[in-house]
């Protein structure tokens, strides 16, 4: 698909800036959310050409303006809900409830 | 330093999904908590560019290993016990004085795991994987490395399973050092293209 | 469905199995040949990406038969099939501002060329 993941030859999209001395994860989030990308992924219901395509869905709005395991957590949450193993719906329920907690 | 790094804050709702979508698959005994555990440390504390480096060493010190890498990566790295995922087809692209490598994946972040471990933000970013392809030499300087125009630039945009490690060239002035003095010369973004190996002495 | 235990982490990683296909299929080009890539614009997965689209290159090595990701995404199967590595000069793909030296090297599929 023409998606916005398909970046070769893009102008405008500033310097690299890579970072010294960079820790393999910036924060708690982004390990679990690899975790339970890698994880999930030997459950067998989809393949790799699976996930990456779920992940190139993502609107190209928010692809852009999203870090890379933002992209992986957009990607599983959609092959989780497409493959009926969690609903969009628990999923919203279970973040207001952790979303409660947290602010308690 | 987080100015320059626009993508390091996430969206509002991202942590909060995360930890949404573990306690479900978790409860659900989709996933078990203990092997992300081991998962998270297998890439934060095993699985590392040292991997590579001890390769690359080995290439420089060993010729015969060094036509074994070139011939059939995949084979030549397992000597090493590196194998694997995201490491299942590896092709390993030498620099010479003619010719340098560099690799990006413009479509995803395909990175060879096993070798080098999880790739650097920067590797995943959206300035490298547009810009790699199109003005390499521009990438180039932005990291410090200016080759001669009269140098042939090869870009290897990882569109398949093939991943690939680029084996830099020996620097000058290590004669009579031996493989593990060599690895510790040998940087992450040597084996990706977009470093020089450090010279002796630079710490 | 199989849940991934703790302690089949390390052996799920290091036995991942890849793409390769032990099929034997035969190859459409052989190095050296000349190619044209597809001008296809698929509203599914591809791993053809747009700047390398309608564009000429050269066949550089043959990697053997690997899975084809356009079906294998879409869970239409594997239709095994041999991926090379294909040269593209950067002038083909970037015009003559670009260096007559360098290239850029990506991986196809078959289906994604034709004879040039």
């Amino acid at each position: 698909m023409n998606g916005a993941h398909d970046l070769g030859g893009m102008h405008g999209l500033g310097p690299i800036n890579p970072e010294v001395n960079e820790p393999v994860f910036h924060a708690e989030w982004e390990r679990r959310c690899f975790a339970i990308t890698v994880a999930a992924g030997f459950l067998g219901e989809w393949n790799i050409d699976m996930s990456r395509y779920a992940r190139e869905r993502m609107h190209p709005t928010d692809y852009l303006r999203t870090s890379y395991y933002e992209h992986w957590l957009h990607g599983l949450q959609t092959l989780l809900v497409e493959r009926g193993l969690l609903s969009e719906e628990e999923i919203a329920a279970r973040m207001r409830v952790l979303g409660e907690a947290g602010n308690e | 330093m987080s100015d320059h790094h626009d993508h390091d804050e996430p969206l509002p709702d991202t942590v909060l999904r995360v930890k949404a979508l573990e306690s479900l698959l978790v409860e659900k005994g989709l996933v078990d908590s203990a092997a992300l555990d081991v998962l998270i440390d297998t890439y934060e504390t095993k699985v590392g560019p040292r991997n590579g480096a001890r390769v690359v060493a080995r290439a420089w010190v060993d010729d015969g290993y060094r036509q074994r890498l070139l011939e059939d990566a995949t084979a030549a790295i397992a000597e090493f016990g590196f194998k694997g995922r995201q490491s299942e087809h590896m092709v390993v692209v030498e620099n010479t004085p003619e010719r340098h490598n560099m690799v990006v994946c413009t479509l995803c972040s395909c990175y060879p795991w096993a070798v080098l471990g999880l790739p650097p933000v920067w590797y995943k970013s959206a300035p490298y994987r547009a810009r790699a392809v199109i003005e390499p030499r521009g990438v180039l300087a932005e990291f410090g490395v200016q080759l001669d125009e009269d140098v042939e630039i090869r870009v290897w945009d990882s569109t398949a399973e093939i991943r690939y490690l680029v084996l830099p060239q020996r620097p000058a002035g290590t004669e009579g050092m031996d493989e593990d003095a060599l690895a510790a010369l040998v940087t992450r973004d040597s084996m990706i293209g977009v470093g020089l190996p450090k010279a002796p002495g630079d710490g | 469905m199989k849940m991934l235990k703790a302690i089949d982490v390390e052996d799920a990683l290091q036995n991942s199995r890849g793409a390769r296909v032990d099929e034997d299929v035969a190859a459409r080009f052989q190095v050296g040949d000349r190619v044209l890539t597809r001008n296809m614009h698929p509203v599914g997965h591809t791993r053809l990406p747009r700047y390398a689209r309608a564009r000429h290159g050269t066949i550089a090595c043959d990697y053997g038969v690997f899975i084809f990701p356009d079906t294998h995404a879409a869970g239409k199967g594997k239709k095994p099939q041999h991926l090379y590595s294909v040269r593209f000069a950067a002038r083909e793909l970037w015009g003559a501002e670009a260096s007559s030296r360098d290239g850029v090297y990506l991986d196809l599929w078959d289906d994604y060329l034709d004879p040039a």
